[in-house]
């Protein structure tokens, strides 16, 4: 690797963004090779993976608000996973309300609106664990029917059916050394991988990141973008439009450098 | 096979008449006048069946990198061989699916080989009043059908081996092969395509000891499972988007059918595609046409077969001619089961699809619709909401009344309908297409064989 490359990392890991930005334009004009460091080298190779799911339908099925709570406290973690996490990809082109199963279905067929817009506040992306996810939609349902004990009442004639989803990893051809080959990369990956490496990598990680920016901060030292690709509203946007907002932040910064 | 634009059967002594006679063009002032109807040809015997598409005619749809996926999900089991068991070869959902599936499995490498039990009339007759009972009807299970079941299944049992890796039963007709396994060298699995929620208790006794000893099953909905000791899979049925009833179409033989039809294009078309069946309501559908009629301009279209070989089939659409009267904005065409080009072009010259089912299983016209790209107002039966999600990839209604205020609705709101068809593509796109199928089997021969990683 260039060592004005590496420089401006090590400076940028130090110093922050007003430092890296100076610190990368530093090492764009020392570098001789001014067409590598526009690629923005990376430390590591990031290799694009993707995931494929497969539905099982669990014993769990709730018709009332006592019902989803006792599924909800019963179901297996693959269950949580399945209706909070996976059907974000089963429903990615839906970019306005829609956002869990357990929201959907309190809205629409349970007719509770209040629980099922409370349900849709859940951002996934704040829970480093299953365990966590099933703890807040407790708190929540718990919440709601303390303070709306008639809600108990009321019966969906559609009932919950609680499944849940076992995953097989999947390598893809797509690999990437540079910020480049990156952008490439977004572009051609199917959005299976979007889905894995950018909401689902949170569960692995156990932190509230994607594999996206741990890796742009991580190996080639791009701080801003990395928070930038965490700001994104996977709620309020496609997967296909996640992809596009990742693209044109990389790319904006890929111009800057040009 | 039929080509766009061709009448599939040269012979113009096969050729019978599929829609109703010639009706007088523009009823309504200021309607353009339609074109008058010719009568429509369809062949009386079906064509040939088209080629199996390969793997690669898949990627202009889905991609390269689901095309990828499937082939990296295949490959630790490739060369590992599957067995395939139902009853019927021709007709019927599951043989068209196994038609479709079996050739793509092959593509992986996954080798497949598709069986078919054989029996008696006495045999077909009790498999078939199982079939009903098991949809909840009234049966009375004697000891003597247990033992026309039982010894019809021995007999296929010692005609067939089952030496493959993972054997798959669809349906109860041959779920006593169970009794020819001997060990855990292979993995067994019931495909069942029908819905369980309500089955007769007496029939489902008899048959449940028999799922039981199953490696897994499989269901086409959570709603038609049962409480059951092995893992239950959840394969939502599919459509092969390059079949005759979904691949896509020149203009010009879409305009021909309608031409063909009576069916003008210059104005909007609500159409249901069904068996003229009480449960598929189209009675209903003729009155939230009326209802809606009062205030947008449209055709309707209702078309759909079963009155030939049905004697209800015939009553209903005797009944749904007598309902349209001679308003010559409603469309009403028998059509013979292999009718699929003619059906894919009225999906595509629709404005609206509608599916006003009173009861339904899947409900797979409704998943061509939405490939179609069609806004869709649909029953919330069955496993329409499953497809249907209200006012994202469709609309759900519950009354006539509530059908023809969407049909309004959608009549003068294009733009939302346009968004919801879209929605409704990438909804079909993800979780109801062949491909998805494939990838469904191969991630559970992975599981079954304890290669997930």
């Amino acid at each position: 690797m260039d060592k004005s490359v590496h420089q401006a990392r090590t400076l940028k890991a130090s110093h922050g963004f007003r430092d890296y930005k100076r610190s990368t334009e530093m090492c764009m004009t020392m570098t001789s090779q001014g067409a590598e460091a526009r690629q923005f080298t990376a430390r590591t190779i990031f290799d694009f993976k993707t995931a494929s799911h497969l539905l099982f339908i669990e014993r769990q099925r709730a018709s009332n608000i006592d019902e989803l709570l006792e599924g909800v406290k019963t179901c297996s973690e693959e269950s949580i996973f399945q209706h909070t996490f996976r059907t974000l990809q089963e429903h990615h082109f839906i970019k306005e309300g829609f956002s869990n199963d357990f929201a959907q279905w309190a809205y629409v067929d349970l007719g509770e609106v209040g629980l099922g817009e409370r349900l849709a506040g859940l951002d996934v992306r704040e829970f480093t664990s299953l365990g966590a996810v099933r703890e807040r939609i407790v708190e929540i349902v718990e919440e709601f029917v303390n303070e709306n004990p008639n809600a108990r009442k009321r019966c969906s004639p559609t009932p919950f059916y609680f499944c849940s989803s076992r995953l097989i990893v999947l390598p893809t051809d797509l690999r990437a050394d540079s910020l480049v080959e990156f952008v490439d990369g977004l572009k051609k990956a199917g959005l299976h991988s979007i889905q894995y490496h950018f909401i689902e990598a949170r569960l692995r990680r156990k932190l509230e990141s994607n594999d996206f920016s741990i890796w742009l901060k991580r190996d080639v030292g791009l701080d801003r973008e990395a928070a930038l690709l965490n700001q994104i509203d996977i709620y309020t946007s496609t997967l296909e439009g996640v992809r596009r907002k990742i693209i044109q932040i990389l790319q904006n910064t890929l111009g800057q450098a040009s | 096979m039929a080509e766009p634009g061709q009448v599939s059967n040269s012979n113009p002594d096969k050729i019978r008449t599929a829609a109703a006679e010639a009706a007088p063009a523009g009823s309504q002032a200021g309607v353009v006048d339609r074109p008058s109807r010719r009568k429509p040809q369809i062949s009386e015997f079906p064509p040939p069946a088209p080629p199996a598409p390969k793997l690669a005619d898949y990627e202009p749809i889905i991609g390269k990198s689901q095309l990828n996926e499937l082939r990296f999900l295949a490959s630790p089991v490739a060369g590992r061989r599957v067995k395939m068991v139902n009853s019927t070869a021709l007709g019927g959902g599951v043989a068209e699916m196994l038609n479709q599936l079996v050739p793509l499995l092959d593509e992986l490498e996954v080798k497949t080989n598709w069986e078919v039990i054989t029996g008696g009339n006495d045999f077909f007759e009790i498999t078939k009043a199982f079939h009903n009972a098991l949809h909840g009807q009234e049966f009375s299970l004697t000891q003597q059908a247990k033992d026309v079941f039982l010894r019809t299944t021995e007999q296929n049992r010692q005609k067939m081996n089952f030496d493959e890796e993972f054997i798959v039963i669809h349906d109860p007709q041959p779920a006593g092969l169970i009794g020819a396994r001997r060990d855990n060298s292979s993995h067994w699995i019931w495909r069942c395509h029908i819905d369980l929620s309500h089955p007769n208790k007496d029939v489902w006794g008899f048959l449940q000891p028999m799922v039981e000893r199953y490696d897994a099953a499989v269901f086409s909905s959570p709603a038609f499972a049962r409480s059951l000791p092995i893992p239950q899979a959840l394969f939502y049925p599919c459509i092969d988007p390059l079949s005759e009833k979904n691949k896509e179409l020149d203009d010009k033989f879409i305009q021909e059918v309608c031409d063909n039809f009576g069916v003008d294009r210059s104005r909007p078309i609500v159409t249901q595609i069904s068996r003229f069946d009480r449960l598929k309501d189209p009675l209903g559908v003729l009155r939230a046409y009326k209802m809606a009629k009062k205030y947008v301009d449209f055709q309707l279209v209702l078309a759909g077969g079963g009155a030939a070989d049905d004697p209800e089939g015939a009553v209903v659409l005797k009944e749904a001619q007598e309902a349209a009267g001679d308003d010559p904005d409603v469309i009403i065409l028998e059509l013979p089961p292999w009718s699929a080009l003619e059906i894919n072009a009225l999906q595509r010259a629709s404005t609206i699809i509608i599916q006003k089912s009173l009861k339904e299983g899947f409900g797979l016209t409704v998943t061509e619709g939405l490939w179609k790209a069609k806004p869709t107002i649909a029953s919330a039966v069955g496993g329409i909401p499953t497809q249907v999600i209200d006012k994202q990839t469709g609309l759900l209604v519950h009354s006539v009344e509530g059908c023809a205020y969407q049909i309004r609705y959608l009549l003068t709101h294009p733009e939302y309908g346009i968004q919801l068809g879209k929605n409704g593509r990438e909804h079909v796109k993800e979780n109801f297409l062949m491909t998805t199928n494939a990838r469904r089997w191969l991630l559970l021969f992975r599981i079954l064989a304890g290669i997930a990683s």
